[in-house]
């Protein structure tokens, strides 16, 4: 027989770190009024929210790695002066309250913000806009992006680069042909948890675009806003987001943060 | 280990040492500045009582009650979430303890140039109100439809509290917002500028206080005379109406 190799006590604590996530999350299932989930659901704010949830989600996750791409590579593949600085800054909005950061970005973006009458110029008006509520999740989300993607470029085989560089490929083509496609799957599953993070965003959305249905109002600000009033609908709601998510980690199977 | 589990019975009996009675009010977001006044006033004059206030949307305040909230008294802006736990909890004591007065709010800068309310419904301009069920957005409803105009397709946002609306306009986002007149208060009165509602198109909010359940404390009631009583100065030196 194979001798354990952890005490018995770490299964015990594990046991009951587990219960301590899914306690909540069956309480939800528990307490939902289904009956009634079917009519709640089928309500046109319901859908209307939800449609402006995906708009935003994949708009923020888009915009998330166009910028987060970039800063990846930068971190992984180069050494230079105050790097660890640049990261620390790209990781603040992970640690940052939310409504903080909704603060951050009117202060920046905002109408009355220190870009914001060249924005103005430009035409654009970020605050209560939907693409203002996709600008706050791609702020929070950014940062785990960043951290897939880097988890998944110290996977890549720099060797395998260098190589490529020494037979005369251009740094854009040892990007494009070699390291872009071993990237793929990392880069699958940073877009997923990315789009996971921005799908749940409430402080700095609320704080940065408002609350308008149809426009801004996103799921979890829905829910917010029903819960105020009735919480046994809110539930149903909830249980529609943790659905959404469970489906969007299940996608992962694993890949995330796991390297075997 | 056992020295550790004796430390750590010490601390608690430390912490739970404290011979001071907790009240614990659940009060409207609008109430924050006076309460908190009020608050500290009692507690120096009933040094054996600890109040401990949660500030939020009446209607939210009055779901968490519903739900089990340890309330033992509540300070509603509108009687519509007082009876609606009166309805689930029952309520004793109640009185209305204030009114207020809706009023429009601007940036100090006033970019839309607001003067009243039919300028709120003109074209473009950027409107910030509480949700429908909070009751600062249901007021605000009330009066445009007073007015007679129609600003909600101006409404670029419903807040959660009349505190989000202050917030708004405070940061200068939204060109006007509908709030209570006591909500430019000192603190933000420099760039926020209060434009008032006359009384034909204006509404009088009412603000109703009550014990909540059958097994509020004596303290709690203490609490609520004081409201009614020396509390008063602090609601009329901060704009609040008397109760009548």
């Amino acid at each position: 027989m194979k001798r354990a190799r952890l005490p018995g006590i770490v299964f015990v604590a594990a046991a009951a770190g587990v219960a301590f996530v899914v306690l909540p999350l069956v309480a939800l299932v528990i307490r939902a009024p289904w009956s009634n989930a079917l009519h709640e659901l089928s309500k046109s704010s319901v859908r209307t929210a939800l449609i402006v949830s995906l708009e935003v989600s994949l708009g923020a996750t888009a915009l998330a790695f166009a910028l987060g791409m970039p800063i990846a590579l930068a971190l992984s593949r180069s050494a230079f002066p105050g790097r660890a600085i640049v990261r620390g800054v790209v990781l603040l909005p992970l640690v940052l309250p939310p409504v903080v950061a909704g603060v951050a970005l009117l202060s920046g973006l905002g109408r009355s913000g220190i870009i914001g009458d060249a924005l103005h110029a430009l035409g654009v008006s970020l605050p209560f806009t939907a693409g203002g509520a996709a600008v706050a999740a791609a702020f929070v989300s950014l940062p785990l992006l960043v951290l897939a993607l880097e988890a998944g470029l110290s996977g890549v085989d720099t060797r395998l680069e260098d190589a490529a560089l020494s037979l005369g490929a251009s740094p854009w083509f040892a990007l494009s042909r070699v390291t872009l496609p071993l990237m793929r799957p990392h880069i699958a599953a940073a877009l997923v948890i990315a789009w996971a993070r921005a799908l749940g965003e409430f402080g700095a959305t609320i704080t940065f675009a408002g609350n308008l249905r149809g426009r801004t109002q996103t799921l979890p600000l829905a829910v917010f806003e029903v819960l105020q009033t009735d919480p046994a609908a809110a539930t149903i709601l909830s249980l529609l987001l943790v659905a959404v998510s469970l489906i969007a980690l299940f996608s992962l199977r694993g890949r995330f943060l796991v390297q075997r | 280990m056992k020295r550790c589990i004796a430390a750590f019975s010490l601390l608690l009996a430390a912490c739970g040492g404290s011979s001071k009675t907790e009240v614990v009010v659940f009060a409207a977001a609008s109430l924050t500045e006076p309460f908190q006044a009020i608050g500290t006033a009692f507690e120096r004059t009933h040094p054996e009582i600890g109040i401990r206030f949660n500030f939020g949307p009446s209607d939210g305040l009055a779901t968490q009650i519903n739900d089990g909230a340890p309330a033992a008294v509540f300070a509603s802006a509108s009687e519509r979430w007082m009876d609606a736990v009166a309805g689930k909890r029952g309520v004793r004591q109640r009185e209305v303890f204030a009114r207020n007065r809706l009023a429009i709010i601007v940036p100090a800068s006033n970019p839309a140039h607001i003067a009243s309310l039919s300028d709120v419904a003109r074209t473009g301009v950027k409107v910030v109100v509480a949700a429908r069920g909070v009751p600062a957005g249901d007021y605000a409803r009330q009066v445009f439809a007073k007015a007679g105009i129609s600003a909600e397709a101006n409404i670029v946002s419903n807040e959660e509290s009349v505190k989000g609306v202050v917030q708004k306009i405070l940061l200068a986002e939204a060109d006007a917002g509908i709030a209570y007149e006591t909500d430019v208060s000192a603190a933000v009165s420099q760039r926020v500028r209060l434009i008032h509602i006359p009384d034909a198109e204006n509404i009088a909010a009412s603000y109703p206080i009550a014990l909540v359940g059958s097994h509020a404390s004596r303290s709690a009631a203490d609490f609520i005379e004081y409201v009614m009583g020396e509390g008063q100065t602090v609601l009329r030196s901060l704009g609040f109406l008397p109760p009548s």
